[in-house]
Parts: C-alpha cells; sequence; structure tokens
C-alpha cells in the first residue's frame, strides 16, 4: 500500500497531531524511566548528580526527540527505511575499521558530538527495513523461497558486523528480533522450524568446537556459557555476577530492604551495578512486590503497542509497532531472564532504566516511530 | 499504482449508461481491493499474533515465576567456597598483665590479579609500579601477559594504596579483605611476641600463624575460635617493659656494648615482668634470619633465653649458699686466697692480690676466685652438680617460647675436680639469663626453687626446697654486702636496698680458648633485699668504658649501674616504696634516646 492510498481525510493534521499521540503509552514510558531515576539514586549512594541527573537529561531530551518523530508522517519514515539501514549498516563496518575500543569491545565511533553505538541504532533500523519490505511485497511472495532469502540476508549481514564487534548480546537481539518480524508477517512455518533445527545444530557445533582452532566463541563467552549452566565453578570469576545477583534478589525477599537499603549492590559487590545489572538493586530494595511491578509495567507498555498495531490498517505502521514491541521485549526479557540466571550473561540493558545514553536514545527513537504509526493510522 | 484502471469496461459504460459517476466506482473499488487484502492479512495475521502473544505470555510467566522462587530463596553464598576448609583469620589478642593490649587484629587488604579480565596489562604495570616502588614494570607485565590466571601482587596493601590501585580503573586487580596482625607497641616485647606470617591464604580471608615467640608458643590457643574473647594474658607489665627497654638502650650505647639483655622476675611467682634483648626488631615487620655472619648478632636473637654464656662471678653465690647449707663453713670462716692456684696445669688467679686468706663473705664480695675454688673443693663435683641442677641450671628452661629450646646449658663432659673448681666462680658451664634469674630467685625467696614463667599466675608458685630459709636469708645480706662494700658499689640505689653479684667472664673464641679483650658482664640482682620481691639480671655482651682513665669491662663498671639506673627507674612502677635510709648517688645518670 502506498502512502498516497490513506484517505488523507481521516488523518488528523497540524497541531491536532499532538491530542493524537498515544498517551498513555507515554506515560508508561516515563513510569519505567522514573523507577530508573530512582535506582540510579539509590546506587550512587543518594547522589543525584552521579548517575541520575544526566540520566534524566537524556530521558528529557529523548521524550522531545519522541515527540518529533511522531509529529513526522509514517510514510515518510517507511520511505527512509531503506536509507536508514543502508546508513546502519556502514557505520557498522565503519567502526569494523576505525570503531574505538572500550570494555573490550569495539563497538563505539566518535562523530565528534555524540559518541554512538551503530549496533544500537541497527536494531531500529533493521526493524524499520523489513516492515517496508514486507508491506512493498505482495503477500503472495511472502513465502517464497528467493522472497525469503533477501531479509535473512538483510538480518545476517549486521549480526554478523555486531558478532564481530563482538557483542553477543546485540547480535542475538537483532536475529531473534528479525526473525520475530518475518513471523508476524506471515512466513511460511516449516522455514522457522528448519531455523530452529538448525539452531540447535549450530549450538551443538559451538560447543564441539571448543578447543579446536576453530573455535567459534570467545574464551569468556564460553566461561559464561559454563558459569551459567553450574555458577559455583567459578564464584569468584566469571560466575560472580550471576551468583552475586542471585543473592542480592534473595536478600531482597518478597517486600525488599527498603529504599537505599540494599546491601549487596551498594556495597560495591556488584560490578555493573548501575548499567547491566541495575535489576538487582531493584529486586532487593523493593523486593519481589517492586520487581514485578516493573514487569507488570514493561508488559503493558507491550501491551499497548500490540493493540495499537493490531488496530492499524497501515501494513507498515502495523509491522513496524510490532517490531519494536518484540526488540524492546527482548531488551528486558533477556536482561531480566539473565540477572536471574534464566539465560548466560549476554551484555544486554534494562531498557530505559539502565544507565546509559546510546541505548535510551535509539528506545525513544522507536518509540517516536510506534507514536507516528499510531498518529497516522487509517481511521 | 495510484489509480486501478476500471474494470470491467462494461462496468464503466454501464455506468456512463446510467449517469452515474465512475470516480464513485472507483473508489467502490479501492474500498473493496482494501478490504480484500485486510481480510487476507487478517487470516494470516490473527494466526501469527496469537502464537507471538502466547511466547510474550509464557515469558511473562518464566520471569514473574523465576522473581517468585528467587525472592523466596534464603541468600546462601557460593558453593564452591564453602566445601573448601574454612581459612579462619581470626586469632585472639594478645594482653599485658594488666590487659593491655600488645598484640591485635587489622582490616587490611590484599591485591591479586586476573591476567584474563584485564585490559590494559601494560598501563596497569606502569600504574603499578608508581604506588609499589618496590615493583617491577617489566616482571609484572609478564605476569599480566602470560598463562597464569590469577596471580598475588600484594599481600598487605593500606586503605590508600589500595584506593590508589583502585583508581587505576582496572577490572583485572582485584581486592580480597585480610586480618593483619598488629603489635601497637612497634618494638615494645619484641622478642617475647616474636611475629606471624600467612599461612594458607585465600581471596577472602589467610590464615595467620606464629612463627616465633609466645605467637608461635600458643598458636592453637590463638588460632581456636572458642578462644576469640578471650586474649592470651602475659606477665609481661607493658610499663616496666618499656621503661626496661629505654634504660637497656641508653646503657647498652654509654657502655658501648653490641648488645645487651635483662630480666626482671617476681621471685614468688617466678612471672617475668619484663624481658629485654638488644638489639631488636618491630615485629610487624619481622626481618628474614641473616644468611650470613653468627645467627648470635642477629636482632632476632634473644640473648636473654637463647644465648648460652659463661656467666662468670655471678655463680660464686651459688657455690657459698651450698657450703653454708652443706654446713661446710659460716659466714666467718677463713678460706686460703693465696695465689695463683695450680691445680695440674691450670692456673686460677684473682683480679687482685687480697692475701693470704679471707673470711666467706668477703670471698663473695670482692670476688675471690681462688677462694671459690677452695670452697668448691669442700663440696666435691657430685654434690656441686646436685646442688645446681635443683636449681635448674642443667636443663632447658621451660619458658614458653620455642627459642627456650635453644638455650640448652652446655656442662662439662667430664665432671672432674678441675671443673668443679671452674664452674664454682662461673667458668667451664654455660646457661642463659634466665637460668640465673631463676636460681637467683631461689635465693631471694627464702630457698625455694622458681619456674619463670611468660603467662600471668595468681599469687606464689614455690617448686621444692633448695637451700635452708637461714641460708637464704644469710646470702641476702651476702649479696647486699656485695653492694655496699664490695664490687658493686655502683649498684646502691637510692632508697632501695638493691643486693646482687657480679660477673665478668671472658668470651670463647670460636676457636678455643678465650679473647683477651672480649667479655660478657652480668649482674644478677635481688630487692629490696629486706623483703625480696624481684630479681633483675643485666648483661652487657662486650662492654667497654673509659672511666677514670682507663678502659675497664668490669661488670662493675658497666653491667652494675645499667642496673642500679634500671631499678631507679622501674622500682616506682612496681609500686615498691623507697626506704627512708638515704643511699648513695651512684653518680651516673643515664639518659634514654
Amino acid at each position: 500500500m502506498s502512502y498516497l492510498e490513506y484517505n488523507v481525510k481521516y488523518v488528523p493534521t497540524g497541531p491536532r497531531k499532538f491530542l493524537y499521540i498515544n498517551w498513555p503509552l507515554a506515560l508508561l514510558l516515563i513510569a519505567v524511566a522514573s523507577v530508573g531515576f530512582l535506582m540510579l539514586y539509590s546506587v550512587a549512594g543518594g547522589d543525584l548528580s552521579r548517575w541520575a541527573e544526566p540520566q534524566m537529561k537524556r530521558f528529557g531530551a529523548g521524550f522531545v526527540m519522541m515527540i518529533v518523530v511522531a509529529m513526522v508522517p509514517i510514510w515518510f519514515w517507511r520511505n527512509v527505511s531503506a536509507v536508514a539501514y543502508g546508513i546502519s549498516l556502514l557505520l557498522l563496518v565503519a567502526v569494523e575499521l576505525f570503531g574505538e575500543t572500550g570494555m573490550g569491545a569495539q563497538r563505539w565511533i566518535d562523530l565528534g558530538i555524540v559518541r554512538l553505538q551503530p549496533s544500537e541504532l541497527m536494531k531500529i533500523t533493521l526493524v524499520m527495513l523489513l516492515a517496508a519490505y514486507y508491506d512493498w511485497l505482495p503477500l503472495k511472495r511472502v513465502s517464497h523461497p528467493l522472497w525469503v532469502a533477501i531479509p535473512v540476508l538483510l538480518i545476517l549481514l549486521p549480526t554478523l558486523l555486531v558478532l564481530r564487534q563482538p557483542d553477543l548480546g546485540t547480535s542475538i537481539l537483532l536475529l531473534t528480533g528479525g526473525g520475530a518480524l518475518m513471523f508476524i508477517a506471515g512466513v511460511h512455518w516449516a522455514y522457522f522450524a528448519a531455523v530452529i533445527a538448525a539452531g540447535i545444530g549450530l549450538v551443538t557445533a559451538v560447543f564441539e568446537s571448543r578447543g579446536t582452532p576453530w573455535q567459534m566463541l570467545n574464551n569468556y563467552q564460553y566461561r559464561r556459557i559454563d558459569t551459567f549452566i553450574d555458577p559455583s565453578v567459578d564464584p569468584l570469576g566469571a560466575g560472580y555476577h550471576i551468583t552475586q545477583s542471585k543473592i542480592a534478589l534473595g536478600s531482597g525477599g518478597w517486600t525488599g530492604r527498603g529504599f537505599m537499603q540494599g546491601t549487596q549492590s551498594r556495597l560495591n559487590f556488584l560490578p555493573e551495578k548501575h548499567t547491566d545489572f541495575i535489576f538487582t538493586t531493584l529486586s532487593e530494595e523493593f523486593g519481589f512486590i517492586g520487581a514485578f511491578s516493573l514487569l507488570a509495567l514493561y508488559a503493558l507498555i507491550i501491551l499497548f503497542c500490540v493493540v495499537s498495531a493490531i488496530g492499524n490498517a497501515n501494513r507498515y505502521g502495523s509491522l513496524l509497532t510490532l517490531g519494536i514491541a518484540v526488540t524492546f521485549f527482548l531488551f528486558f526479557a533477556v536482561n531480566m531472564s539473565m540477572v536471574m540466571g534464566l539465560i548466560p550473561v549476554v551484555g544486554v540493558p534494562l531498557p530505559l532504566v539502565s544507565y546509559g545514553g546510546s541505548a535510551m536514545m535509539v528506545l525513544m527513537i522507536a518509540f517516536g516511530l510506534v507514536q507516528s504509526a499510531h498518529v497516522h493510522r487509517p481511521r | 499504482m495510484t489509480r486501478t484502471p476500471l474494470r470491467p469496461l462494461a462496468a464503466i459504460l454501464d455506468a456512463r449508461r446510467k449517469g452515474a459517476d465512475p470516480d464513485a466506482i472507483e473508489r467502490a473499488n479501492t474500498r473493496q481491493r482494501h478490504e480484500a487484502i485486510r481480510t487476507e492479512l487478517r487470516g494470516v495475521g490473527e494466526g501469527r499474533l496469537l502464537v507471538l502473544g502466547v511466547m510474550f505470555f509464557c515469558a511473562f510467566s518464566v520471569i514473574g515465576a523465576r522473581m517468585g522462587v528467587l525472592a523466596n530463596s534464603e541468600p546462601t553464598e557460593n558453593r564452591a567456597v564453602r566445601t573448601q576448609v574454612e581459612i579462619l583469620a581470626q586469632r585472639a589478642d594478645i594482653v599485658d598483665r594488666r590487659g593491655r593490649v600488645l598484640a591485635t587484629n587489622i582490616e587490611t587488604h590484599s591485591l591479586y590479579a586476573q591476567p584474563q579480565e584485564m585490559i590494559e596489562p601494560e598501563r596497569a604495570a606502569q600504574e603499578l609500579v608508581k604506588t609499589f616502588p618496590d615493583l617491577e614494570t617489566k616482571r609484572l607485565l609478564e605476569d599480566f601477559t602470560g598463562k597464569r590466571k590469577f596471580l598475588w601482587v600484594k599481600k598487605k596493601i593500606s586503605p590508600e594504596q589500595k584506593q590508589l590501585v583502585h583508581d587505576i580503573g582496572e577490572p583485572g586487580l582485584l581486592f580480597g579483605p585480610r586480618e593483619a596482625r598488629l603489635y601497637p607497641n612497634g618494638r615494645l616485647a619484641s622478642h617475647v611476641l616474636g611475629g606471624t606470617s600467612f599461612g594458607r591464604e585465600g581471596v577472602h580471608a589467610a590464615e595467620v600463624i606464629g612463627t616465633a615467640g609466645v605467637e608461635k608458643q600458643f598458636d592453637d590457643y590463638l588460632r581456636d575460635p572458642a578462644n576469640g574473647e578471650s586474649p592470651l594474658e602475659l606477665s609481661i607489665d607493658m610499663t616496666v617493659q618499656a621503661a626496661a627497654e629505654r634504660v637497656l638502650h641508653g646503657g647498652m650505647k654509654l657502655m658501648s656494648a653490641k648488645g645487651a639483655s635483662s630480666i626482671l622476675m617476681d621471685v614468688h611467682s617466678g612471672e617475668i615482668l619484663s624481658v629485654v634483648s638488644l638489639p631488636d626488631f618491630d615485629p610487624n615487620n619481622r626481618p628474614l634470619p641473616p644468611t650470613e655472619g653468627s645467627p648470635d648478632d642477629s636482632p632476632l636473637f634473644n640473648r636473654a633465653i637463647q644465648g648460652v654464656y659463661e656467666l662468670g662471678s655471678t655463680f660464686k653465690a651459688f657455690t657459698v649458699a651450698q657450703a653454708l647449707d652443706l654446713k661446710l663453713v659460716n659466714p666467718a670462716t677463713m678460706i686460703d686466697t693465696r695465689g695463683p692456684l695450680r691445680w695440674g696445669k691450670h692456673r686460677i688467679r684473682d683480679f687482685h692480690d687480697y692475701g693470704n686468706e679471707l673470711p666467706v663473705e668477703t670471698v663473695l664480695t670482692k670476688s675471690s676466685n681462688i677462694g671459690t675454688a677452695r670452697i668448691a673443693q669442700m663440696i666435691g663435683a657430685e654434690r656441686q652438680k646436685d646442688f645446681l641442677g635443683q636449681l635448674g641450671l642443667l636443663e632447658r628452661m621451660p619458658v614458653e617460647m620455642p627459642e627456650a629450646h635453644g638455650g640448652m646449658p652446655l656442662t662439662p663432659k667430664n665432671w672432674s675436680e678441675i671443673s668443679t673448681m671452674t664452674i664454682s666462680y662461673g667458668h667451664g658451664l654455660s646457661t642463659t639469663s634466665m637460668h640465673l634469674a631463676a636460681a637467683y630467685a631461689a635465693i631471694a625467696n627464702g630457698g625455694r626453687k622458681i619456674t619463670p614463667t611468660l603467662l600471668r599466675r595468681n599469687g606464689p608458685a614455690y617448686g621444692e626446697r633448695v637451700m635452708s630459709g637461714e641460708v637464704a636469708a644469710t646470702m641476702r645480706g651476702m649479696l647486699r654486702k656485695v653492694v655496699t662494700e664490695g664490687t658493686a658499689s655502683f649498684g646502691d640505689v637510692s632508697g632501695y636496698s638493691v643486693g646482687g653479684k657480679t660477673g665478668t667472664a671472658d668470651k670463647p673464641k670460636p676457636t678455643g680458648g678465650y679473647y683477651d679483650e672480649k667479655v660478657i658482664a652480668t649482674f644478677a640482682s635481688i630487692f629490696p633485699t629486706d623483703k625480696p620481691r624481684y630479681v633483675l639480671v643485666v648483661t652487657l655482651d662486650e662492654p667497654e668504658v673509659y672511666s677514670f682513665g682507663e678502659k675497664r669491662r668490669s661488670a662493675g663498671w658497666t653491667a652494675v649501674p645499667v642496673a642500679a639506673e634500671f631499678i631507679n627507674r622501674v622500682a616506682p612502677l612496681l609500686g615498691l616504696r623507697p626506704d627512708v635510709e638515704p643511699g648513695r648517688p651512684t653518680g651516673i645518670t643515664l639518659t634514654s634516646n
């Protein structure tokens, strides 16, 4: 469907658009971000200026960015999808060539004004491109092998580049998010069945290759898997994060120790306590109730996105919203599962809560796209 | 794509014929087409969304359930550490007789590295060397880039150093808590306390084990967790010990001695109130044993307990006491002192010529070797050996220190008559100062054997009787006269009646024979003589002092003034009241610094 087919009459124009923004969703985002501010304040030991204040400023900027993106018609975003994807891909290649190394991985690129993580950007632009692709592709051809191969390539290309950085978490996110979008778009079941079977084969291969010259993962990645399977193997080394965060969750109990009362996280037992492992602080200080409430807030965000997507007759807008919802879901599901020891430790932040500028910006732009799809849906 | 051709053409023609608007038909067609797509999409999309929804729901349930499980779990420390034998870092304090802390624990940190977690080993190595100049950049870099997974960088670091290392920001450099032994008084009583080192070391704790002194002797007690709240109480009095160390340090310098030791002991209970050996060391930073030179010259060597020397004329008191006890003589019996006394190829000489004969009392006060040897001849070898054995002079002192095992007296293989004669004035039998102190304590307390101890005792602890009370009283009177009229005249301390016996023994050469100019000067004293409470033994190693234009080495000129100053300082600290009897000033005041 082309944007010219929209009955412009039914789409709000001018300042009235502002009223059509999905405000409940925006309020939910503010609520989740506020949880983040509280936690960062607590983790810094009651110091506002260390982490909480910069995070607030970023969220403010991100919120404005979201509104701006929301005000731009969705068909504009559809038309720039391919270009956006192309730029992200170029940036990923640029990181590979001239990127800065930080914390053991080559992830950053310095644009002079901002230090950017192109892998973060890729998370949205991949969803945008795939949504545009399936919007353009007639439904009959969706399951044709040739037309399946193209999106698979579009997904694998950035995934492999990110894996080379190396950033296992983001590459899993890209792969799963892209696959989920293809699934929603209606690609035949058989493909997914085949991929899952191949995936199991790959996992076996990864483990079999360990110790051989052609081993497929870094040693530290193998260690993370080992310690996931049995954290007590190396309680002071790679298993340290998991063990300590489990202790923190256990000591929180049902009602928690109270705001600013966390010991495990505040006493510096946990490295990265303000980034990937901030969830432990929350569950220690507010217990099960606090942690579950945050999970409920996330679930509501997903729910609002899905409802908005179902009610959207515009296929691009609908697919984009669902794709972003899935990506967002993967973010917090992977982070929470990793902290609670359900899956191995991969470096994925808790969305909107963890301290970090790049991820926050990208997420707010993504929700801007969701809002744009919502505002400009055919009525 | 904006306009689809109107089909079938018949429809247009039909519409034209009816006068309807073809555009309206076009709109209707568009709507129809949209609806068809939407229906088609709904068919596929609804199924897929349902699957997605189920997956979301499952994921939320699993995460929520996991939260519940973890919230319900007891926070436990990881298992791997607990399966190992736990390292107990706890160690009881050591206190003096009044409960003042001599040794305690302090929380410090250890610094270790996990090279595999390191990001910038080169920078880390360079920064570490800035904080710890004793490390080498090259060596560190080799370790950090090598195959090792774990290595200690520093066993003990201060909080300031910890902050500096923390500021390097290297995730591969890690800290572990560590209890370390602290001796808050530094060098005070260093030989008694000994020292500690780390035993088994873990990241979270390290065993502290005693390596010397009471720390080693009572290691099991100190490490027993049950004794965590009950410190080890020593007989040492910290104040007295501090004063003793200052006086002895000053005395050693003034007398140009290379070493000195002192023992102050309660004559009734055997409690050692202070024991000093100089040079000393700081147990917080215990030096390594020397690899060359004589071990006796190391600061680690405890001269009072390990050092076995011929203690010279101080032994004459035992000869005279035994002769009195056996009723062979009385204090007024005249003894032949014509010299030199020849016995086989040996000659016994006196320092001065004392004429043809002297009474027993004067033999002791003027310290006549010949006279004492004559008395020993009356006693005989067997009885002398028995008596010295009863006093404990022929066995190791059972003092509670591992170093006491080194203090085994050296006795002659063949206890011949000439041995008996030389031993009577303190040559041919080597013992420690501690032996001498214990034997003098027996004279002082009325004739009962004493076992010295470093632990606090309540009340007297007498052993078997070794001489009669009357003999002991007579001996005390004689020892007093040694100070008032004899060789130890510098030992008269104003206000406190001191008695004692000097001893100046030539040091034996390691190759055999004796040095002419190297002596061990000893003064064994008891005070107050009317009702003795303490025995003090001061020993100076190779003293030499110019007095009245002469180079003097004898104990009366060296050890005695130091002992006098010692008593002068310490007696008030022990709670002794000065007598009204005015004494002569020593004329020498030792300043300590």
